[in-house]
């Protein structure tokens, strides 16, 4: 009994939420289009929480996402108002990312700092940097091509469902496509491997010839890369930029790492459970969304939740 | 008239027996030496005594009573002092304030510390060991490693009002002193005899023990073995209890002689914090290195790793030049390398054995050094496993759920994989039961006769004469000798690491 409520809290939670939402919303909550909704408006959280869970394998984690997705968007935006090309603008964003990643890696790997101080740090220097480029103002109208905002409220038709034309959001598939690729990073590379090596005993993995600084730099750098797609992906959902729209992903994208990690055996993070927990946070939004409850009280619910279900793992797990 | 008397105490660390079944009696105004090898059982007997570690089952009594030591609190309270190797210490706090730490502080209006009278207090303390030379004002951190063991031992003979002292607990007090301190040390502990107060003397300085202590119960495998009047024994009547077989039969014969060819070749080689080091180890030959604690065994062994970089000096490895710059150069070059301390550097313990197992040869076990191939690893992680007789329920078990000389298994199992020509060896043996010892000695004969070079660090003088061919003593940073091991007796090999 104790040993399913740890490993399955989460899900058997998960499932009530659901149960839940499809009684009290009969017409709307089970339905294709809700779900195929839900999926666009999380696949920004799937590919920063993605991100984190790389380096929160290694036991470490990153505070700067958020603005580092509120810069990046920012950075596509103004190279768009130089007539920069789709493709263009949005590599450099990326490629911004990237580099900033690598920075909060150079620092936590090579200098020595603390990851909490390293990117508390970066967190607001990138956040000054995007009020800086963009002069605190939000980016948006003519400048931003209109395929890059229609991207995202594209997609593939999947056809007539009941009557209804459903089709799957493009945002969702990059989503997909970045979880997969997480995915198999983590799970099926000798890359991965070593990142899990790291974040259970760093001192014996170094002195089983892991290069333990260069992976953590790396790690960082793709954290960063994938924090800022998740940015331009949020520009192209609102067809503008502005300095503090990344603001909310740092904490959802911990809190779903840390809500999926209890669903592991030995509490690690793993991508597929990080889905679930972005999954979680995501049904929970839609649903209470829907409901007309007050974005203030879903605050407190959804931080409540996140205690209760990381408690009970940690509590089961010490009964054992 | 007994002060402490301990009956059939047991303790088993995750099903592995520590103590089977200790009886221990030591009478008021008496020095009780403690002696055993390494790994008989003594350390865990002190911690019982000391309240960290709770006994699967105890009858102790002091004057008579039965008492329970459920915390060092209480073992306090029962006036038990201890003197360890490892007592915590503030570097960065005054002398002073390291020796009245936990205790109330003289203080001036009740508010602010009374630095002048915390200081003379200080000085009283260390005056009753006859030490005059430290200022109790400096940092800790700044003296000599004696002189700190002095402050360490002088805070257990402050006076304490409500829970006099009726028990010291002595564990290798003299190891990082010189004759002097410890003949300062040992006038002390005569002096608390003669008030009345008892000793636990925990030595492996024979003739010390001869010298100061009136009593001496022997424990071997967990089990009291005998206690004697020190007065009705001779020296080698203690060394025969102690060890309870000859030497020799502890360790597995070697199966073939060392090859002629040298597999590495240190000249000059600069360690940190230490010297410059020459030798050579040859295929198929165990080369001991022995020494008191922290005289720079560690730092060699770091440095032929590739962990620590050479401060000067060359390295060849099989004839060719040989400059690791990291853990990952040394594996490649075929070392292999057994941390002292397997849960903090060795294992991954929430990773499951073949992960382990693998780690360091991931890119030879992987397909195109990128691909994880979980079955080939497993299957390479069971043919180690038999290799090494590793008992588990299979390569997929977590290595936190093995017992500890299980896990030292995994940890040689992921040496040897990749077929090292040099493996470097850190108190291989420390923390293993009788059963897994052996079976470790053993897969050090089958390497070593299959032409692997061993350099085997070890504080274990027995262990060291028994497996080695050859033993390089090492004293401050230094090879000061490099002796055969055929005919070499402890108390030789003993004398050689203190340079007397």
């Amino acid at each position: 009994m104790l040993t399913v409520l740890r490993r399955y809290g989460t899900l058997i939670g998960f499932a009530a939420i659901l149960i839940f939402f499809w009684i009290s919303l009969p017409d709307t909550f089970m339905t294709a289009r809700n779900w195929l909704n839900i999926s666009q408006q999380m696949s920004m959280l799937i590919v920063a929480a993605a991100g984190m869970t790389i380096v929160m394998v290694m036991g470490d984690f990153d505070l700067s996402i958020g603005s580092m997705a509120s810069l990046a968007g920012i950075v596509a935006a103004i190279l768009f108002s130089f007539d920069y090309p789709i493709w263009a603008a949005v590599s450099i964003a990326l490629i911004v990312g990237l580099a900033g990643g690598a920075v909060n890696g150079l620092l936590i790997s090579f200098v020595g700092i603390l990851p909490f101080v390293a990117t508390l740090a970066t967190l607001t220097m990138l956040s000054g940097a995007a009020f800086v480029v963009s002069g605190g103002k939000t980016i948006s109208g003519r400048v931003i091509p209109e395929a890059f905002g229609n991207f995202a409220r594209e997609g593939i038709s999947l056809g007539n469902w009941g009557g209804v034309a459903v089709s799957l959001p493009n945002l969702t598939i990059v989503a997909l496509i970045v979880a997969v690729l997480v995915w198999v990073l983590l799970e099926q590379t000798t890359f991965g491997r070593r990142l899990y090596a790291i974040g259970g005993n760093s001192e014996a993995a170094h002195l089983s010839g892991v290069a333990v600084r260069k992976l953590k730099l790396i790690a960082f750098a793709l954290t960063g890369g994938s924090a800022a797609l998740a940015g331009v992906m949020y520009a192209s959902r609102v067809a503008s930029a502005n300095p503090t729209q990344g603001s909310g992903l740092m904490l959802n994208a911990i809190a779903a790492v840390f809500l999926g990690s209890t669903l592991s055996e030995h509490g690690e993070p793993r991508l597929l459970y990080s889905i679930v927990g972005v999954l979680v946070l995501g049904v929970l939004d839609n649903g209470l969304t829907q409901m007309s409850v007050d974005s203030y009280v879903r605050q407190i619910l959804v931080g409540g939740i996140i205690i209760l279900a990381v408690s009970t793992s940690s509590y089961t797990r010490r009964l054992r | 008239m007994t002060l402490l008397s301990l009956k059939d105490v047991t303790k088993a660390y995750g099903g592995v027996p520590a103590l089977k079944g200790v009886d221990l009696s030591v009478a008021p105004g008496e020095i009780h030496a403690l002696m055993g090898e390494n790994g008989a059982g003594k350390s865990t007997l002190i911690k019982i005594l000391a309240g960290v570690v709770a006994p699967d089952h105890a009858d102790i009594r002091i004057d008579g009573q039965p008492v329970e030591i459920g915390s060092p609190r209480q073992a306090h309270r029962l006036g038990f002092r201890f003197i360890h190797q490892e007592f915590n210490v503030v570097p960065a706090l005054s002398v002073a304030e390291n020796i009245f730490m936990g205790r109330q502080y003289p203080t001036r209006g009740g508010l602010f510390v009374d630095w002048r009278k915390l200081n003379q207090a200080a000085r009283d303390t260390l005056q009753k060991l006859g030490i005059t030379h430290i200022d109790p004002s400096r940092p800790l951190g700044s003296l000599s490693l004696g002189d700190q063991m002095l402050v360490r031992i002088s805070s257990a003979f402050i006076g304490d009002d409500g829970a006099p002292a009726r028990l010291y607990v002595l564990d290798e007090p003299t190891a990082a002193l010189n004759r002097g301190e410890s003949e300062r040390l040992f006038t002390v502990l005569r002096e608390l005899r003669a008030s009345g107060a008892s000793v636990l003397y925990v030595s492996h300085r024979l003739d010390e023990v001869m010298a100061i202590c009136d009593m001496a119960t022997v424990v071997r495998d967990g089990r009291s073995i005998d206690t004697r009047r020190i007065a009705d024994i001779t020296h080698d009547d203690l060394v025969t209890l102690m060890i309870g077989r000859r030497v020799e039969e502890a360790y597995p014969p070697a199966i073939a002689a060392p090859r002629a060819e040298t597999v590495l070749a240190a000249q000059d080689l600069g360690i940190r914090g230490g010297r410059n080091v020459s030798f050579q180890v040859r295929a198929g030959e165990v080369l001991g290195i022995a020494g008191i604690a922290n005289a720079g065994q560690r730092n060699l062994l770091r440095t032929l790793f590739g962990d620590l970089a050479a401060t000067g000096g060359a390295m060849t490895l099989a004839g060719q030049p040989y400059r690791p710059r990291s853990p990952a150069d040394a594996w490649r070059a075929g070392l292999g390398y057994i941390p002292r301390e397997r849960r903090s550097e060795g294992l991954v313990l929430s990773r499951p054995i073949f992960e382990n197992t693998t780690l360091p040869h991931l890119a030879a076990q992987s397909r195109w050094r990128t691909w994880l191939t979980p079955p080939r690893e497993k299957r390479a992680a069971s043919e180690q496993g038999e290799l090494v007789r590793l008992k588990a329920s299979g390569p997929g078990q977590r290595v936190r759920e093995l017992s500890g000389g299980n896990q030292q298994k995994v940890v040689f199992a992921k040496a040897l994989l990749g077929k090292p020509r040099l493996l470097l060896l850190d108190e291989p043996t420390r923390g293993v039961d009788v059963g897994a010892k052996f079976d470790i000695y053993s897969i050090i004969r089958d390497m070593a006769a299959g032409g692997m070079g061993v350099v085997l660090v070890s504080s274990d003088l027995p262990e060291l004469i028994g497996m080695a061919d050859r033993i390089a003593v090492m004293r401050d940073g230094a090879i000061t000798d490099i002796v055969a091991a055929a005919g070499l007796n402890e108390e030789r090999l003993l004398n050689l690491c203190y340079g007397r």
